[in-house]
Order: C-alpha cells, then sequence, then structure tokens
C-alpha cells in the first residue's frame, strides 16, 4: 500500500459512514457505528494500526494523513450525536420533568470567620475606602504605653476604671486600643488616618453583657483643623455602613484622659428595638464609640505639635458592634468555641428553620 | 451617685409637672451617664406619729423576735400592736399606720391578729416609707411629731435618678447634690438658688479659743478645718432628712450620723464628728510603720508609713479621709463634739483605702480631688442645718483652719478659633459667656483671646487647658447641636503593617480555599484543662490578678484551646475545621515575648481517618506558603515535646520555610483522644499551629507564568517500590539527580502500599513530563528517557513496579 492507496481507503471509510450515519436514528446505534470505525478493531483503527508498514521516512506524511481523517470522521459522527440528543431530549417528556433544578447541590465544606472578624474587616475595607492606614499592637503592653503615653500618669483615678489586668512582669494586658495611637504616632507622625483593631482585657465579671476578653478598633485621625463635626460624621458612617442601616446616634460627654473635649457616642439597641434589654443597660442605647480630640499632651508624647495639629481619636465597640448586627444576646458565646451559632446561625428558639 | 429630685428642688427651682426621664436624658446628654431613673411611691395616707410606751417580748413562736408593742397615739389613747422592728425602746416615737390608713407597699391597714393576739395598726418599717436600707426596721422621729401628729404625706414621694459614678470620676463638684443641681440649673435655664449656710463671721468669734491643728505635710492634707460645738443632744434627725438619705440609700443612724452625711451627699465634702472628751487637738501626720489602729468596724489593721492618719496629743484617732477610730467615736454620752472637715490628697487616701479594702463614701470623695474651699462651707452648712435640729447648740471654738498653702484660683486662656475648630461654628462671646456664667465660669475679652476663670470646685478636677473650656462650651451648646462633616485631609501614603497583613490574609486563605471555620478563645490557659490533658505549661508569662483560679498563665500554643473547642463541638458536627488565630506569649531571659500564631485543627468521627486529616492538613499549609510567599515548607520528623501531649510521640513533624522554624504539626494519640472525651476515642484529630511573627519579613517572590508548550507533552508514569521506613523526602532527594535534556517535570502522584506489592514495601508513583521546544517527541524520545530513568533509580536499588 502506498500513500496514494492509504488516502482512497481513508476516504472510502469516510463515505461510508456518512452513508451509513444517516440511516442511524438511535444514540445507542451511533456509539456502535463510531466504534466500529474508530475503535481500535474498526475500519480506520486498523488502518492507523498498519502505519508501521510504511518506510520511516514516510510515517510523518501517513500520520498526517491518518489524523486529518480520524476528524474529519469525528467531525461527522459528532455532528449527528448532538442531532440526536437534541432529538432525544425535545421527544422524551419524561427527562424534561425529571430535571429538578431546585435541588440543593452536592453541600461543599462551607468555611467561616468568627462573626467579630467578618465586622472587623467590613470596618477595615471601610475605612481603607477612606484611606485609613490598619494598624496593630501588642496585647500585652507596657505600662507606660497603656497610660503614661495616654495622659494617665500613676496617680491618675482613671487607672481604678480601668480594671487592669496585671501580668507579674510588670506589663498589662491591654485595656484599649488605644496604646496603638501613640504607637501609630511615633511611627507616620502627622497627618494621619489610622485604625487598629484587635483585643483588649478588662478585669470584670463576665456575665450576659460583660466579657474580660474583648474587640476594638481604635481609630486616629491627625491634620489641619480638625474638629467634632468631623467625628460625628466618621461615626455616622461607619456605623450606618456596618449596620446597612441608618443609625440613630445619641452623643453625650465622656471621660477618658486622652481626650478633651470626651464624648460617647451611643447607637440605638438592635436587640430590643429600644425598649430597653440587658446589653443595652435598658435604656435603649448602646454605647458603641467612646471617642474625642485627642488631648494635647498626648499629641505631644506622640512628637505632634499641637499647635499645628489637631485630631480625633475613637475606640469602637467592636464586639458589641458584632453582637448588634448580627443579634447576639449572650457576649459569652464569642469566645467560647461553640460553632453552632457561628457555622449555623439558625435561630435556634425562634422560627423553624427549613433549607434552603 | 443617687439623686434625690426632693432635695434638687431645694437649690433650683423646677416646674412641678417636669418630667424626670426627660430632664435625666438631657442630663445625661449634657453632663454625665444616667444609669436610672425610679420613682419612690409610698402613697402614705393617714400616718401619724406614736410614742413607744411598753416592749413585752412575745416569746419565741411563731417568730422569736416578735414583740407586744403598747403605743401612745394622741389624745391620752392608746394602741397595742405587734412589731419586729429592733431597738423599739420606751419613749422613742415611730411612724405608725393606724386602723384606716395605707400605704402602697402594704395596703389599706385593718385590725388584724399576729399569733392570736390582736394588733391594731402597724409601726411602719423604712421599705414601707421608702427607705429600703432599714429593711424591716421602724424609722425613729425627733420631737418634732408629737404622738398623734399627723405625718404629711408629700414627704415621702420622690425620684431618684442614679448617675454612674464612672462618669463623673473626673467631676468632684458632682459628688453631691448642689453640684448637680448647678448643672440641672443650667440644663433649664433656671437661677441656681445660693448655698444656704450661716455666715463665716459667726463662726470666727475671737473670744472663743482655736482648736490647734498641726499638718506635717501639706501635699498630704491640703486643708483642715475645725470648730468644735456642745449642745448636741442624742436624737434622730428630721423626718425628712432621713427621707431623703433613705431615699439616695442611706441607712438612717442617728441625728448626728445622718447630718454629717447629709452634708458629704449634699454639698459633697466628707466631715467627721469626734468625741471632744477624747479630741481636742489635731495633728496630721503618717502611720509609723507597723502601727495598729481599731477602725470604727471593730476591725485592728497594721499601717505603714504612707498611711495618712490623724492624731490628737500623739495618739491616732482617724485614718485620714477613709474610716475614724472606734475609741473616739461619738456615743450616747457625748455632749460636746470636734468638726472635722478636711481635704487630703487623692492618691494617698486611695492608697490606704484600697489597700486596706475599705473603700468609703468618703474615700471615694477625697480620691476625686475636692475643692479645698469646701471645707469651710461644710461647716458653715452644719452649723445651717444643726442650729434648726438643736435649738441650744453652742460653738465652744472659733472656726480653726490649717490651709498651708493655698492655691491660687485657676485662669485659662482660649483661643477663640479654636473653640469654632473644634465645634465647627463660630462661638460668639456673649454666647460663650451665657453658656458658662451658670456654672460658675468667668469670662474676660481681650482682642484675640478669652480669659476664663476656672471655679474653685472645677480647679481641682479636670479644668486647666483650653480644651477642657472647650468641652464645656461644646457639651453645653450640645452635642447633638453639632452639624456632622466630613473633614478635608492631606493624602499620604503609610508603610503597611505587614504582620497584620499576613495574619488577616492567613486567616482569610484558610476559612475560603480550605472551609475552615474560625473559634476564638482566651489568651489564657485553663490549669484544670491542662491538668486533665497531663500537659505541662512549661514557664509561663503569668497574671498578677487572674480572672478565676487556674487561669493566671498565659498560652504559649493555641493548642489546649483548641481541643477544648473540639471537645465542645464534637456533639454537635461529625466533622470540624477549626482555625485560630491569637497571640501566644513566651518567657524571655530579659523581655517576655508576644508572638502571632495561627492553629488549625481538622477532626471527624471515624479511627482510622488520621492520615488523611494529617495529609489534608498538611495540604493547606502547603498551598497557603505557597500562596502567599511562593515558597514550600519543608516537613521534617521531629520528636514530640514531652510537656505538649497533642504532639503525637512518633507522629510529629516540624515545619521550616527557607530553612526557618515555622511552626508544628501532628495528630492526636488515641489515648489523649480518651482523655478529652471518651467519643474522640472513635474520632480522628490532626493539627498544624504555624508562627505568623517572623514570617511577614519573607520577601513574596513573583514567579513569571510559564508560556504554554508549542508541542505536545509526553507523560510517562513511574511507581517506584522502596522499603517502608525509606523516607518519600529521601526518594526525591535522588531522584533530583537525574538530568535528562527532555524532562520538564516531575509530580508525585500517589504512595500505596498493600495487595500486589510485598508487605515490606510501599509503592510511589512519580509523573514525568517530557517535552521539547522545537518538535514533537518521538517513541524513541520516550524509550531513551524511560531507560535512562530506570537506570537511575536502580542506581539506588529502588525496584520498579510493573502494572
Ligand atoms: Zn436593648
Amino acid at each position: 500500500m502506498d500513500l496514494v492507496q492509504l488516502a482512497e481507503r481513508i476516504a472510502d471509510i469516510e463515505a461510508r459512514a456518512g452513508a451509513d450515519l444517516k440511516a442511524v436514528a438511535a444514540i445507542d446505534a451511533l456509539r456502535g457505528l463510531e466504534s466500529n470505525v474508530l475503535g481500535k478493531q474498526g475500519s480506520l483503527g486498523l488502518l492507523i494500526a498498519s502505519v508501521k508498514q510504511f518506510p520511516p521516512d514516510q510515517r510523518g506524511q501517513v500520520g498526517k494523513l491518518l489524523n486529518e481523517g480520524k476528524t474529519r470522521i469525528k467531525g461527522l459522527l459528532d455532528a449527528r450525536m448532538a442531532e440526536l440528543q437534541t432529538a432525544a431530549h425535545t421527544d422524551n417528556a419524561d427527562d424534561a420533568a425529571a430535571f429538578d433544578p431546585t435541588l440543593p447541590g452536592v453541600a461543599a465544606a462551607m468555611g467561616s470567620v468568627h462573626p467579630v472578624t467578618a465586622v472587623q474587616w467590613e470596618v477595615e475595607r471601610l475605612f481603607e475606602r477612606l484611606g485609613f492606614t490598619v494598624e496593630a499592637g501588642p496585647e500585652m503592653e507596657t505600662e507606660y504605653h497603656n497610660f503614661e503615653a495616654l495622659n494617665i500618669p500613676a496617680t491618675h483615678p482613671a487607672r481604678d476604671m480601668q480594671d487592669t489586668f496585671w501580668l507579674t512582669n510588670g506589663m498589662v494586658l491591654r485595656t484599649h486600643t488605644s496604646p496603638v495611637q501613640h504607637r501609630a504616632m511615633k511611627k507616620f507622625g502627622a497627618p494621619l488616618r489610622v485604625i487598629a483593631p484587635g483585643r483588649c482585657f478588662r478585669y470584670e465579671t463576665i456575665d450576659a453583657s460583660h466579657e474580660n476578653t474583648f474587640h476594638q478598633i481604635e481609630g486616629l485621625v491627625i491634620d489641619r483643623d480638625i474638629g467634632l463635626p468631623h467625628l460625628i460624621a466618621m461615626a455616622k458612617t461607619l456605623l450606618a455602613e456596618v449596620m446597612k442601616r441608618e443609625v440613630e446616634l445619641r452623643v453625650r460627654p465622656g471621660y477618658f484622659p486622652f481626650v478633651e473635649p470626651g464624648i460617647e457616642i451611643d447607637m440605638n439597641c438592635r436587640i430590643c428595638g429600644g425598649a430597653g434589654c440587658p446589653t443595652c443597660k435598658q435604656s435603649g442605647w448602646v454605647e458603641i464609640l467612646p471617642a474625642g480630640m485627642v488631648h494635647p499632651n498626648v499629641l505631644r508624647a506622640g512628637g505632634i505639635d499641637p499647635e499645628q495639629w489637631s485630631g480625633f481619636a475613637f475606640g469602637l465597640g467592636l464586639t458589641r458592634l458584632a453582637m448588634m448586627k448580627y443579634g447576639i444576646r449572650d457576649i459569652r458565646v464569642l469566645n467560647s468555641g461553640d460553632l453552632r451559632p457561628i457555622v449555623a446561625p439558625a435561630r435556634l428558639g425562634g422560627p423553624i428553620v427549613w433549607p434552603e | 451617685m443617687l439623686i434625690s429630685l426632693n432635695w434638687i428642688r431645694d437649690f433650683v427651682e423646677l416646674p412641678p409637672d417636669l418630667d424626670p426621664r426627660a430632664l435625666a436624658e438631657r442630663f445625661t446628654r449634657t453632663t454625665a451617664e444616667v444609669d436610672d431613673v425610679r420613682r419612690i411611691e409610698v402613697r402614705a395616707c393617714g400616718l401619724i406619729a406614736a410614742r413607744v410606751t411598753k416592749v413585752a417580748p412575745r416569746g419565741s413562736a411563731p417568730d422569736p423576735r416578735l414583740q407586744q408593742v403598747t403605743l401612745e397615739v394622741g389624745l391620752g389613747k392608746t394602741v397595742e400592736t405587734a412589731s419586729i422592728a429592733p431597738d423599739l425602746r420606751v419613749g422613742r416615737i415611730v411612724v405608725y399606720a393606724p386602723i384606716g390608713s395605707s400605704v402602697a407597699a402594704l395596703g389599706d391597714i385593718v385590725a388584724t391578729t399576729v399569733a392570736g393576739r390582736s394588733s391594731i395598726g402597724l409601726i411602719l418599717p423604712g421599705e414601707a416609707i421608702g427607705v429600703e436600707k432599714a429593711f424591716q426596721e421602724a424609722i425613729f422621729l425627733s420631737d418634732e411629731f408629737q404622738p398623734g401628729q399627723p405625718i404629711p404625706a408629700e414627704l415621702f414621694d420622690d425620684w431618684v435618678i442614679e448617675v454612674d459614678n464612672k462618669s463623673i470620676t473626673n467631676r468632684p463638684d458632682l459628688w453631691g447634690h448642689y453640684g448637680i443641681a448647678r448643672e440641672i440649673a443650667a440644663i433649664v435655664h433656671r437661677p441656681l438658688i445660693p448655698y444656704p449656710v450661716v455666715a463665716i463671721n459667726e463662726l470666727r468669734d475671737t473670744k472663743l479659743p482655736e482648736v490647734p491643728i498641726k499638718i506635717t505635710d501639706p501635699r498630704a492634707c491640703r486643708r483642715y478645718t475645725g470648730l468644735m460645738v456642745e449642745g448636741v443632744p442624742t436624737q434622730p434627725a428630721p423626718l425628712w432628712m432621713q427621707l431623703r438619705l433613705g431615699h439616695v440609700g442611706q441607712r438612717p443612724i442617728s441625728g448626728l450620723v445622718d447630718l454629717t452625711n447629709y452634708i458629704m451627699l449634699d454639698l459633697g465634702q466628707p466631715m467627721h464628728a469626734f468625741d471632744e472628751a477624747m479630741v481636742d487637738r489635731i495633728e496630721v501626720d503618717w502611720a509609723k510603720d507597723g502601727e495598729r489602729f481599731k477602725t470604727l468596724d471593730g476591725v485592728e489593721r497594721t499601717l505603714t508609713r504612707g498611711d495618712l492618719m490623724i492624731q490628737s496629743r500623739g495618739k491616732s484617732v482617724a485614718l485620714a479621709g477613709v474610716m475614724g477610730g472606734m475609741q473616739s467615736e461619738v456615743s450616747e454620752a457625748t455632749t460636746s463634739l470636734l468638726l472635722e472637715s478636711a481635704n487630703f490628697d487623692p492618691a494617698t487616701v486611695r492608697k490606704t483605702a484600697h489597700k486596706l479594702g475599705l473603700r468609703s463614701e468618703a474615700s471615694a470623695r477625697f480620691e476625686k480631688s475636692l475643692d479645698p474651699t469646701h471645707t469651710v462651707l461644710g461647716i458653715q452648712r452644719f452649723i445651717h442645718l444643726a442650729r434648726s435640729m438643736y435649738p441650744r447648740l453652742k460653738l465652744t471654738s472659733r472656726l480653726s483652719d490649717g490651709f498651708p498653702s493655698p492655691c491660687p484660683p485657676v485662669t485659662v486662656s482660649v483661643n477663640p478659633l479654636h473653640v469654632s475648630r473644634t465645634i465647627g461654628r463660630d462661638v460668639p462671646l456673649d454666647e460663650a459667656r451665657r453658656l458658662l456664667q451658670p456654672i460658675g465660669f468667668e469670662l474676660t475679652a481681650s482682642d484675640t483671646h478669652w480669659t476664663v476663670g476656672v471655679p474653685s470646685f472645677r480647679a481641682t478636677g479636670d479644668c486647666s487647658i483650653e480644651a477642657d473650656i472647650v468641652e464645656e462650651i461644646a457639651r453645653l451648646i450640645g452635642y447633638d447641636a453639632i452639624a456632622p462633616t466630613m473633614p478635608r485631609v492631606s493624602v499620604r501614603s503609610f508603610a503597611p503593617n505587614s504582620l497584620h497583613e499576613l495574619e488577616q490574609s492567613a486567616l482569610r486563605y484558610f476559612t475560603t480555599a480550605h472551609g475552615f471555620n474560625e473559634v476564638q478563645g482566651y489568651i489564657w490557659y485553663d490549669a484544670a484543662w491542662l491538668r486533665r490533658l497531663a500537659a505541662d505549661p512549661g514557664p509561663c508569662v503569668e497574671l498578677a490578678n487572674p480572672a478565676a483560679e487556674g487561669a493566671h498563665q498565659l498560652r504559649r500554643t493555641l493548642l489546649p484551646g483548641l481541643l477544648d473547642a473540639v471537645t465542645k463541638n464534637r456533639f454537635h458536627f461529625p466533622a470540624l475545621s477549626l482555625v485560630e488565630l491569637g497571640s501566644v506569649f513566651e518567657k524571655g531571659d530579659r523581655q517576655d515575648g508576644e508572638f502571632r500564631n495561627l492553629g488549625l485543627v481538622l477532626a471527624q468521627r471515624g479511627k482510622r481517618d488520621e492520615d488523611e486529616l494529617y495529609a489534608r492538613v498538611k495540604a493547606a499549609v502547603t498551598a497557603w506558603t505557597w500562596q502567599q510567599f511562593t515558597r514550600s515548607v519543608s516537613f521534617s520528623a521531629t520528636t514530640s515535646a514531652q510537656d505538649r501531649p497533642w504532639e503525637h510521640p512518633h507522629r510529629t513533624a516540624a515545619m521550616t520555610i527557607d530553612g526557618a522554624p515555622a511552626g508544628r504539626m501532628s495528630v492526636i494519640d488515641v489515648s489523649l483522644r480518651r482523655t478529652m472525651d471518651e467519643h474522640l476515642a472513635a474520632w480522628s484529630i490532626a493539627w498544624a499551629e504555624v508562627r505568623l511573627t517572623g514570617l511577614e519579613g519573607l520577601e513574596t517572590l513573583t514567579e513569571p507564568l510559564a508560556a504554554i508548550p508549542s508541542f505536545p507533552l509526553v507523560e510517562l508514569d513511574f511507581s517506584i517500590l522502596v522499603p517502608k521506613t525509606t523516607r518519600y523526602a529521601e526518594v526525591v532527594a535522588n531522584l533530583r539527580h537525574f538530568e535528562h535534556p527532555l524532562l520538564k517535570m516531575v509530580r508525585f502522584v500517589t504512595s500505596y502500599e498493600g495487595e500486589a506489592i510485598p508487605r515490606d514495601r510501599r509503592s510511589l508513583t512519580f509523573r514525568t513530563v517530557l517535552g521539547e521546544d522545537s518538535r514533537t517527541l518521538t517513541d524513541a524520545d520516550s524509550d531513551a528517557f524511560r531507560n535512562g530513568f530506570e537506570r537511575h533509580l536502580k542506581s539506588y536499588g529502588y525496584g520498579l513496579r510493573v502494572s
């Protein structure tokens, strides 16, 4: 057999397959035809196996001819298969009825972040859009950073309020994220826009609305001519974006040695809708954002001239915000390691939960 | 701090229909947080005074305290009633509810029988007339009421506003009703009534002797004012005073004690009365180390230098600002008094009160740094009130005042531009003055600056700089009146916090790409849990004041907490993928260290899934390091740490990245699983813990993307039989020595043990990928490669598995 004969044989097989195709009306029969032609023992299959009969210098061309033929025949077969399949589907009313697109997919393992992390990321993204950098500080802090640098000298009564966890090495578990204010001022100088999420610790008895371990996000803006209207605008934006709704705020005086004026920004309680509950201490308001204008002593300690710059700072109660956002009534669930409320946020004790 | 609205009305004329809740809300928004507002509603009707004429115990049944009391109820009439109130002595006058009268707590009073004897009416216990602290005790009246005299009902009803103590730590002026009244007057725009006191000149009668006062350390005792009086008989305070004290949570005790308490709650100035027979001169000095002193609660206490004492003729008579002494206490035999009205250093008082666990209403106030002018004002107020209580009151000394270093008045210079910068609008001078005057600040103006005189009662607290004055103006304008505006800011770039970014991206990666669920736990170990796991915590950073017993050691690893979470969750889930990101702490030679760790745990029901879980944790960590740093992580077998039972004795690996330690990984042995929870014996658990601190410095390598090959690649699989003791890493290291121009890549496919291969062997399948950039490969190419590669394998003694 030479190359010409080979080409003819291929053309033959192709022509016969084309003719046979038209007679085939069932998918199974078409699969049979395919195997009769292209299978190892099929008409073209055998021809392919015979390639070794050709001298080595012709094998390249032989292979080319065979491959091209195979591709053409496969094309014919595939086209007919598509026709048959379409026909089968339109004809087969049972198949259409059996296709249920509403059946759930096969369950995939779903990861999840802690509710506090979820809110933290939301707040980080929000502030990044506003041109803030994100900082962090250690949980084990020096007295200097936790107190002195924040205008809280050793004799200050505020040290009593802080209910501090002391370590035997003389350091403390930070009672707020505010030490990062000082660290950021030292690192970047002014102007400055920074937030710092992190864990804080207070020596406190744990109950449904008090934890000794909780998260805050510190915020600090230092620039020319910063004032209270800016602080309040920022708080409103922040809370409305996280809560995905307009929030009602109550701004009132608050005392923190590292701000002057110091304010407390409260948000209307979502747990009880304002009627009063343990989370809001029955007041309908939740303390969410202690804040104020940065005290000149704190700016000075951070190496920033209070004559040139002014700023505001806040310490967002991240844990409390997560509780508000997700309607968590008992703060203790957050550090318990219990996955149930987090992985399956089913309102246990609420209305029946049906599968999606 | 509880505030009685009746009391406030002494100082501000409030509209009768004022809504106390609305007032409290305005107070919260302007001054300090109100925690609670409650009505005291006694609804008294027909109560009278009655005198005890006979008291007979009723024996034991049904209540051993039960007494039969005969009362004189006016017009010579007597009644008999049952009572369990203590201290019912003949001659005392009590609040009595006759038949036909009523109070809200008890309803209508009708004739009853108590333990078989008829009882006419009721001696009212404190709680029934709004004095909660006098539970079941009778309220005794002074001779202002005669038997049978009706008691005006309006005395009993009141509103109580509870101000959060934490919100007034910087406001010494708010620790008394007069200071609160000043704020309320400013809030409701009504005048503040001048503080009712006797004129100072009345106390300066030079014919009377001076009380000798000696102050050793003027920093510890800023001022000591004393006065001696006589004609103070033992008798109850007026009913209105007892009720007001009762409404703000004080139990009425005796006329004199009630009066000093009243002044403390009125002005915020603590006062103390000594029996003049014991104390007739004052020395304020430090205690001697080891000095023993019996305070008036009857406890003997050991003192140190640093505790400030009031002494008289060398003898200690009181712990300054904290508590009086047992010996000098006023008793029923006392006829003349030495009044103390002093000002002590806040830090000194706080230290002593803390150390001795003696925090009193007085010490709480001294800690806030009181106004030194109040010592004198307090005594003026005392005499004013005492004259109405004790008609025979007589001064026996002139007002004596130890005031070694009076402080000059405080003035603050304020730039009006800074006021408008902070508040967001111009505040004209007139407005500022109108706002500040009611709370006692004086404002004068020059061309560019205001000069603000700070009143003495604010000067010791929080008012010393410009920002403090701005705060006063801002809060009186009202923070709600400030219009929110976004700031104009300067744009700049910030160097990122690489560790924080690494942490968050790792957490995001494991929770999204590998389906881990994040948990958070406490940063201290639970000693009981560690004991149960038979784990030795090793040298830990420790808390001086742990939250609970056994919670004093800061964690060095996240594992105990994660294993606790596994134990908790195993009831509810058939499989768990937990991740925790958090701080761990290490004791250091010179300095203790804090590190950020990431812990991963896979657990599932099924005893034989350990290898699968281990492989999955490893795959997750490997994929992460590649995705994060374009670097691989190396795993090597290591000996498990003795003190960490969660490290399996012979299935623990150490991880390194670029040769530096990055963490550890292991599976949990069945014996530990059983100890954790017997059900976990039927589970498999694998874990990894990565130390992120240190990795943040790793430069992320950027690999060029591979070009798509122009000619087809050929894949050839090789299954290599090796002894089970041979490590995969060793095999790969040997394979690496093979070089061939067509070899592009070698991939690991699978490891197999079992049927069809010898028992002591393991089959490792690798896939080689061959290619040539300029042509399609031929069979000859494949054959040549196969021969060469097989020779290479054989040179290491590896057999080939023929499939
Ligand atoms: Zn609520």
